[in-house]
């Protein structure tokens, strides 16, 4: 935070946004004090655990719900101060992808009515350059020109995610902010995206906000990593450092307790005991303390801030300096079978090969 | 009308027994197909495995590939009407499971044979006390009275590690969270000591920290009781974690099956490989993922050969047009295809 250099894009501070829970008075903190910048260019991703309001950074990131406290400051300017005009506009280079593409397609319009409306709305162009531009999205995407005429539920769910992609990039954003945006679909189908939005990301030179649950496919994607937990960050760093040598325990908890694809692998550490606290009712001090496994007095009664450790690297850890903790590393050091390897790698050769002859 | 199950529907080669097998069988399933009403051909077509006493079988596959038809057609729980199981038989007990009248059927449900599923939620009764369910599951099959009915619904909380368990048997399915719904479902599933456990997708919905509690626990219930699982899910992670044999569906037929370490050391068949090198990795990233191109096809759409050929990067005219046998080796690693292994196959781009 100390570089004033750094382009950022997008930058929230002490974000809030809390939800009564119906009629019993009480308040689900979704979104808690959250502060991040993210930077031109690069991939943020966000990992939190399933449930409880999980897209509701997103949605405060893109001022489809008014936070209860705090600001998103986009290209220098808050939010909250734009007139609905200026919202308008901001909104074109401020799209969105959702988690599950059937719900958010309207199933009534055609593809070609879905990809086209934002050119209505954000350009002046004509009905039949609005057509061809139609087309130029679905190709550009992986889907033909002709699927204009189709409806949404005649498509696969990694089709309809490469239309609803399509339809982001009509408006020519400049960020995209991807909710779960592979998290609906079948692991062959959600690397197709995974390389599809990284691919736009270069030729439009996009940023990428990903919020999502799967490690893995943040590993894959990003450049930094911020990690929630119960509606606060915990750890915000360069993806490599937090995955190799992460800074909080509950980061820890979550690298241990992925499933990795290799058989016969030793357990590595202890489960991660207990269950996921109320947002209702969240522990007193560091919320992670009754799960975590080096809590000590001080982290029931003191609520550790987040905190610079290390190069770009934040922690909220009263025992941050003392702890050593694991990463991915034991995990995937031992590496796969070459002989596997050499067959997945000749797949790759022969899958794009094809890929590349049938255009 | 599929060539792969005259050897996979060979007696005493099902994938679970292929390795150490020590546990006896508890469950065959040989060459069962499955139409549904108003497809061209079966989508559920020839499948077998094995299950052992004390062992794990997966059976892995994306959306659609027929994992959960499989099981429900096992556990008798399709539709009728709807899908007609057009051939095969799931050998439990020395019983034909397709072939139990309706009564016996439900005398076999959630007692020696038990079933959990993804959603917790959509399988507990919300207007019950989940104490009450889990005593109901028990009285159904025992002959006890109200309080032992109680006490052991009481006995599996524990056993399932739910804190407080004598508070949680008064509560309602809405007052758990996700993870001990699951467990909840877990105990009422082996209240009654099954054989067979049949899992489908059993924590898909829950938070990666739970799921790992719950995979433990799984395997720790397994270990005391001996039974015999099958274990349905999409995510390979969780294979290795917890499977002895594994089972890989592709659009209704088990395209490659073996022993864990064999399925992820040696995969043959290219769906096995394309699934597992299109997946990320926790490793440092090394640029794109391959891919599987396309989508499964609808049953209207299946070649009459090799169902994955038109998706296939080896494919040639040959796997469209004939089935590839179901071969198996001693080792209890079986595939079905006309390519592999598909190191024999020249350069990139060599398609026939």
């Amino acid at each position: 935070m100390s570089d004033r250099r750094r382009d950022i894009v997008i930058e929230t501070q002490d974000l809030v946004r809390h939800f009564s829970s119906g009629g019993s008075g009480r308040t689900v903190r979704a979104v808690d004090g959250v502060s991040l910048s993210v930077e031109r260019g690069e991939t943020f991703a966000i990992v939190r655990e399933s449930g409880c309001g999980k897209s509701t950074l997103a949605r405060l990131l893109l001022r489809l719900i008014e936070p209860t406290a705090g600001t998103v400051v986009y290209e220098g300017r808050d939010l909250s101060s734009l007139s609905p005009r200026q919202m308008r506009a901001a909104r074109a280079r401020l799209q969105f992808v959702f988690q599950d593409p059937f719900s958010s397609l309207n199933p009534r319009m055609t593809v070609g009515t879905l990809v086209g409306e934002p050119l209505i709305v954000h350009t002046g162009l004509s009905r039949s350059e609005r057509r061809t531009r139609v087309g130029e999205l679905l190709e550009r995407v992986g889907l033909r020109a002709e699927h204009a005429e189709r409806y949404p539920h005649e498509f696969s769910g990694g089709q309809r995610q490469r239309v609803a992609i399509a339809r982001a990039l009509a408006s020519e954003p400049t960020v995209l902010v991807g909710d779960e945006p592979v998290s609906a679909l079948d692991v062959s189908v959600q690397a197709q995206i995974i390389n599809l939005m990284e691919e736009l990301k270069s030729d439009f030179g996009l940023t990428l906000v990903v919020i999502a649950h799967d490690l893995a496919v943040i590993r894959h994607m990003s450049d930094r990593v911020a990690v929630m937990y119960l509606g606060e960050i915990v750890e915000l760093a360069p993806a490599d450092a937090l995955f190799d040598a992460p800074g909080h325990p509950y980061t820890e908890a979550l690298i241990a307790a992925i499933p990795v694809p290799r058989p016969g692998r030793e357990e590595h550490g202890e489960a991660l005991g207990g269950d996921i606290p109320s947002p209702l009712a969240p522990p007193s001090g560091c919320r992670f303390h009754p799960r975590c496994p080096y809590a000590v007095d001080r982290c029931t009664r003191e609520k550790p801030m987040l905190e610079t450790a290390g190069r770009g690297r934040l922690v909220a850890c009263h025992r941050q300096k003392e702890l050593s903790l694991a990463g991915v590393g034991a995990a995937v050091a031992a590496g796969a079978n070459e002989k596997a390897l050499r067959r997945f790698e000749l797949y790759r050769q022969h899958a794009e090969g094809n890929a590349a002859g049938s255009g | 009308m599929s060539v792969e199950t005259v050897e996979a529907g060979g007696r005493a080669n099902g994938p679970a027994n292929a390795g150490s097998g020590d546990g006896a069988t508890v469950l065959r399933v040989s060459d069962l197909s499955v139409r549904f009403a108003g497809q061209p051909v079966d989508t559920i077509d020839g499948v077998s495995f094995t299950l052992s006493a004390g062992r794990t079988l997966c059976l892995v596959g994306e959306s659609g590939c027929g994992k959960s038809v499989t099981s429900l057609a096992t556990m008798r729980l399709l539709p009728e009407k709807a899908a007609r199981i057009t051939s095969g038989e799931a050998r439990f007990e020395d019983r034909d499971m397709l072939r139990l009248s309706r009564r016996e059927i439900e005398r076999v449900r959630g007692d020696r044979m038990a079933m959990i599923f993804q959603e917790p939620m959509t399988s507990l009764n919300p207007v019950f006390k989940v104490g009450d369910q889990v005593a109901e599951a028990v009285a159904r099959h025992r002959k006890v009275g109200r309080r032992e009915a109680r006490e052991r619904a009481l006995e599996m909380f524990r056993r399932v590690q739910i804190p407080a368990p004598e508070r949680r048997l008064d509560d309602y399915p809405h007052q758990l969270s996700g993870g001990m719904r699951q467990r909840v479902m877990i105990a009422m599933a082996l209240a009654n000591d099954p054989k067979l456990l049949i899992a489908d997708e059993p924590t898909t919905a829950l938070d990666v920290t739970i799921q790992a509690q719950i995979l433990r626990l799984m395997r720790t219930l397994q270990d005391e009781s001996g039974a015999a699982m099958l274990l349905i899910t999409h995510d390979l992670g969780v294979v290795a974690d917890i499977a002895d044999e594994v089972a890989v569906m592709y659009a209704g037929r088990i395209v490659e099956s073996g022993p864990v370490e064999t399925i992820f050391n040696d995969p043959q068949h290219p769906y096995t490989i394309g699934l597992m090198s299109s997946m990320p990795t926790l490793g440092a990233p090394k640029g794109r993922l391959a891919t599987i191109p396309g989508s499964v096809p609808s049953p209207f759409e299946f070649p009459p050969g090799c169902r994955f050929a038109t998706r296939c990067p080896f494919a040639q005219t040959r796997c469209f047009s004939e089935v590839p046998p179901f071969e198996r080796n001693d080792d209890g690693h079986g595939w079905a295809c006309w390519r592999t292994p598909i190191e024999t196959i020249a350069e990139a781009g060599g398609h026939a």
